[in-house]
């Protein structure tokens, strides 16, 4: 592929770096990220490969390519890097600046199980496990997902029918709020 | 020694035999846990997957309480809680931009003093190992464990501060204090892919599988671990895992604290043994604990 390199390809990277702090630029290729990636088999583009079109600007490539959602946060690229580039944080900044905007992502469920959670928490202060997986199975239109391991663990008492509900809740609200006020401001 | 405790989401719920194993291994070494007041979620990866200052706050509203209550450490059993609970502090120390606005969303202002600990690096802190040594009353004698340490205990090093990074040896050498036999393995700190247990299974069964079979061919009677995250994927999956790969498994993961709790001699019950989905009965009669 031929990549016309213009000041217009270095903005994605530019962008990247006020949001993270981190310079994509520095990676020379090595693949130890890839390497001990261990959902790399998964990606259309490999970790170093999405460093690459950071650096070139390919946005869309970087977009279609669902890297960043298939990505675990398991930090094994980031102890590895000898740049020392925190590769999670750019992935971070990439999640955070595309969630609300519009384009075509190949796994829609991760950023839709992100929103999901944080609104339980929200309400209830803590994660209400048994909500979110029922909720989340009937947004992906799977319902009966997992219910050959549910039946196990709530014989067991493992899964409880009913959230818990934080007497911390109502204090997180008011931080919530006044985090998305401060980042409105912006 | 006094500890702020933070169960986090899980040991309240489906990980409720970690919870109690933890309390019993935690009474025996005179470890005093006092539950942080009022504790929301840590946020796990959905908080920095959405908002940098979020996936600060979270953690920050719960490290608050126990700093106004007067605790200077903390614990945290879950990987998940206890690696963000390491940045926040970290970057409330060291950011003052995230501090400054960190303040201002809170009524209390965060002094970052609360040091976060997993049980691990407590109960492998000096002097430890004779105790627990001491309080051995059953040896975990002919059992075999492969010690899986999970994601973000040691990774980052530079946030997470403890043990060897890549090849992490404190649980091994809780196992061998015990009277049990660690085994080397190599998928000691391999991802189980639990982040997307509940929207990429298929990514979480082959990683999973991954581990199940490493331990398999190294003979392990046993997956001790220590998070409640790594253990419901490896135990309620692997039914799933057999299915899919057409293998049979049939591998209990334990909790280290159950391990512990069994070889000071509590009853199984006590540490929640019944809750293990894969019965842990065969390899716990190799040692004659069942």
């Amino acid at each position: 592929m031929r990549v016309e390199l213009t000041e217009d390809g270095s903005r994605l990277a530019k962008r990247l770096q006020r949001i993270t702090g981190e310079n994509v630029m520095l990676c020379y290729q090595c693949k130890k990220c890839s390497l001990g990636c261990p959902s790399a088999y998964a990606m259309k583009l490999k970790p170093h490969e999405l460093m690459r079109a950071l650096q070139l600007g390919l946005e869309d490539q970087v977009l279609w390519s669902g890297t960043m959602w298939i990505c675990l946060s398991c930090e094994t690229c980031n102890t590895r890097c000898p740049q020392d580039i925190n590769i999670l944080k750019l992935i971070d900044g990439l999640r955070i600046y595309y969630l609300d905007r519009d384009y075509y992502n190949p796994v829609r469920e991760l950023p839709m199980m992100h929103r999901l959670f944080l609104k339980l928490v929200r309400r209830f202060g803590r994660i209400y496990e048994l909500g979110l997986v029922l909720i989340l199975n009937l947004k992906m239109v799977n319902p009966f997902k997992d219910t050959d391991m549910a039946l196990p663990m709530f014989v067991r008492g493992k899964l409880k029918l009913l959230p818990h509900r934080s007497e911390g809740a109502r204090e997180l609200r008011m931080v919530m709020s006044r985090l998305e006020a401060m980042e409105e401001e912006k | 020694m006094r500890y702020a405790y933070f169960p986090g989401c899980s040991l309240g719920a489906s990980a409720s035999d970690y919870d109690l194993s933890l309390k019993a291994a935690c009474r025996a070494l005179d470890i005093e846990l006092v539950e942080v007041r009022d504790w929301v979620c840590c946020g796990a990866s959905s908080a920095h997957a959405t908002s940098h200052l979020l996936s600060i706050a979270m953690p920050v509203l719960s490290l608050s309480h126990a700093e106004a209550d007067g605790f200077e450490r903390l614990i945290a059993p879950c990987l998940a809680c206890l690696s963000r609970f390491k940045v926040a502090n970290k970057e409330m120390q060291e950011d003052p931009e995230v501090r400054e606005k960190i303040h201002r969303a809170f009524d209390y202002q965060y002094r970052a003093t609360v040091k976060v600990y997993h049980p691990l690096e407590v109960m492998t802190e000096e002097g430890m190992m004779e105790a627990i040594r001491s309080r051995v009353r059953k040896k975990l004698s002919g059992l075999k464990v492969v010690c899986y340490y999970g994601c973000v205990l040691t990774r980052p090093p530079k946030v997470a501060q403890f043990d060897i990074c890549e090849n992490p040896q404190s649980m091994d050498s809780i196992v061998r204090a015990l009277g049990g036999e660690p085994l080397d393995w190599s998928y000691k700190t391999e991802c189980c892919g639990v982040s997307m247990t509940l929207t990429r299974s298929d990514i979480v069964l082959k990683l999973s599988s991954d581990i199940l079979r490493a331990a398999r061919e190294v003979g392990a009677h046993a997956i001790a671990v220590c998070c409640p995250l790594c253990q419901a994927n490896l135990d309620s999956r692997q039914i799933q895992i057999e299915e899919k790969y057409g293998v049979h498994y049939g591998i209990p993961i334990i909790y280290f604290t159950q391990l512990m709790g069994l070889a000071f001699g509590a009853f199984p019950r006590e540490l929640g043994l019944e809750k293990l989905i894969t019965s842990p009965r065969d390899a716990l009669e190799v040692c004659g604990l069942m």
